[in-house]
């Protein structure tokens, strides 16, 4: 039998996910990171996250920033709650406790303290400066222990906050139940901030490194979205449906339309008429089959021009909210928060139609490029299983006379279907081509065929014969 | 010149003011928290007390409660000085002769000390 620990929510947005169902109640936990890595920040959330739950906090500090001034700085994040100070939750100071009785005048202020305030979460923001008070190790083991099986005795959890990297040999890692720590570092020329879980007793974490934010509404985890969907959150339940590509002619050459809940991968040079065949793919959007356009290049009011001037005005289906347009801009982005921002956008809606443009977005903010197979898995994997139609763009450089080159080793194995755009120069024009190299379980089109611009957006030329799109190639497996 | 307490947890804020009255001439000792603050206060009779509000042990809101309860420190001022609870305090006008919010203005303080101890 299999006992199931009982959970202390966090209230910081990703941290329960990576910290396995949240805090186990009455554990003890060191946070650590360098000066500014946003411990205080963290632990403050937490505890606002408790009060609001109904729950008391006792924050100890020892030497740290005076407490007004720590106020101050929290008063600038939207979870501090000044109402709640005193009451719900007390900040003492035992520095002079610690300077004139050392540590055991601490821990005997400290169960008395925790029993005054009848607190369920104790903050310890100072770890460091008991440990230079003690004189062995087996001091810091004993402080430790002492203020763990007192809280632990009355169901009180316990954060331990110290600024340096606690060794995985040293008294109070060998003590605690877990260790978070928090770290800000670099990659090429950008800052970035991660998180580890170095140690969880008893709850199986996400391990390895996740990126955090601090904004104003405190600390956002974003957990690495290859380990917190390494299966996904439903089940995948295939169905045999088709889905129109609301491009003319690009259904038959397709054998039939896009496979419901699939991921089709167009690739072309720039210009070839990857976004516009994405217009037309949202253009298809209705109450009972929702889209949503996810892009890094044209914001918004940019995209609804383009529509406009394909002839597939966008206006009144974003007005009905039957097409959502969220648009990051190429800029600095956090791989795994743009993924939880496309899934949460995803969910939210119930969306059935979802174009990325492109795929470069996601690759560009990869701070380890070699994640991006298993993370775009977990991704594709995902978004099938929650019975979205994808359609998602990759830029090509100019490809003609160029060998074809799919975007990265291994990619293609997360697609479905893949389509080639691509412009010829015949000598009197630049022609534009269509070509579907992959459906996946369903024969297709082999032909390269025109496409063209008529007043409903993008076609596909058919065959001049009778207009039929000729030459059907074999079924090929995925 | 008078004996004056200063009860705070945050010995540097304490400190502070502690140097500062003793500039000014006064006496002064200081208390961690509540609980050492009323024993001292008991013992050594200050003619003024300057407490913070949250304090293990016992707050400040406690400690003038029991100065108040305690009829041999009748007409002792108590003045509250909060980062947080100015509001609380204020509640409570028949327990603090004044209220300060940190950060608060030494000179001010000081103006609040002499009227309370000239009345005294």
């Amino acid at each position: 039998m299999v006992e199931h620990l009982a959970r202390l929510a966090s209230g910081v947005s990703g941290l329960d996910a990576i910290l396995g169902g949240g805090f186990v109640e009455g554990a003890s936990y060191i946070i650590e990171g360098r000066p500014g890595a946003g411990k205080t920040i963290l632990s403050n959330q937490v505890a606002f996250a408790q009060i609001a739950a109904g729950r008391r906090v006792l924050y100890i500090t020892l030497l740290a920033e005076t407490h007004d001034r720590l106020f101050q700085s929290l008063s600038t994040l939207t979870f501090f709650d000044r109402e709640k100070l005193g009451d719900g939750i007390k900040y003492v100071s035992v520095f002079q406790s610690l300077r004139d009785e050392g540590l055991d005048g601490v821990v005997t202020l400290l169960r008395k303290e925790i029993q005054r305030q009848a607190a369920t979460l104790l903050v310890f923001d100072g770890l460091l400066n008991a440990r230079e008070r003690a004189e062995t190790d087996l001091d810091v083991k004993t402080f430790v222990a002492e203020i763990q099986s007192q809280a632990a005795f009355v169901g009180c959890t316990v954060l331990f906050l110290t600024s340096t990297r606690t060794k995985d040999s040293s008294a109070e890692h060998t003590m605690v139940d877990g260790v978070i720590e928090l770290c800000d570092d670099i990659a090429g020329v950008r800052s970035f901030r991660r998180l580890q879980v170095r140690k969880s007793r008893g709850s199986r974490s996400l391990g390895g490194y996740h990126q955090y934010e601090i904004g104003e509404d405190g600390i956002v985890a974003f957990p690495r979205l290859e380990a917190v969907l390494a299966r996904t959150s439903v089940e995948d339940a295939p169905a045999a449906l088709r889905m129109t590509s609301g491009v003319d002619g690009l259904d038959e050459a397709m054998g039939g339309g896009l496979p419901a809940g699939s991921i089709t991968l167009v690739m072309g040079p720039p210009g070839s008429g990857k976004t516009s065949l994405g217009i037309n793919f949202l253009s298809q959007a209705s109450g009972e089959e929702p889209a949503l356009h996810f892009g890094f290049y044209e914001p918004p009011s940019r995209l609804m021009l383009k529509a406009a001037s394909l002839g597939l005005d966008m206006k009144d289906a974003v007005a009905s909210e039957a097409i959502e347009l969220v648009w990051h801009p190429l800029t600095e982005n956090i791989l795994d928060k743009l993924a939880h921002h496309l899934l949460e956008a995803v969910r939210r809606r119930g969306v059935k139609r979802l174009f990325i443009d492109g795929l470069g977005g996601f690759e560009r903010a990869a701070i380890h490029p070699l994640r991006l197979v298993t993370f775009f898995a977990a991704l594709t994997n995902e978004l099938r299983a929650l019975g979205v139609t994808t359609v998602a763009t990759w830029e090509l450089r100019d490809l003609s006379g160029a060998g074809m080159a799919t975007p990265m080793p291994d990619i293609s194995s997360v697609l479905d279907n893949l389509l080639l755009l691509n412009h010829v120069d015949t000598g009197a024009e630049v022609k534009r081509l269509i070509s579907v190299l992959k459906v996946r379980d369903s024969a297709h089109s082999s032909r390269n065929h025109d496409l063209v611009f008529t007043d409903k957006g993008l076609a596909v030329v058919p065959d001049e014969i009778g207009g039929k799109l000729p030459h059907v190639a074999h079924p090929r497996g995925g | 010149m008078a004996l004056i307490l200063v009860a705070d947890d945050e010995f540097l804020l304490a400190d502070m003011l502690a140097n500062f009255l003793r500039d000014e001439g006064h006496e002064v000792v200081t208390a961690a928290h509540g609980v050492i603050a009323l024993q001292m206060i008991r013992e050594r009779r200050p003619a003024l007390v300057i407490t913070d509000f949250m304090m293990p042990l016992m707050t400040g809101l406690e400690l003038a409660q029991a100065v108040k309860a305690d009829a041999a420190l009748d007409g002792l001022p108590v003045i509250l000085v909060s980062g947080a609870q100015g509001s609380t305090g204020r509640e409570h006008g028949e327990l603090f002769a004044e209220v300060f919010d940190k950060p608060y203005d030494l000179q001010a303080m000081l103006a609040a000390i002499n009227g309370l101890l000239s009345a005294g």
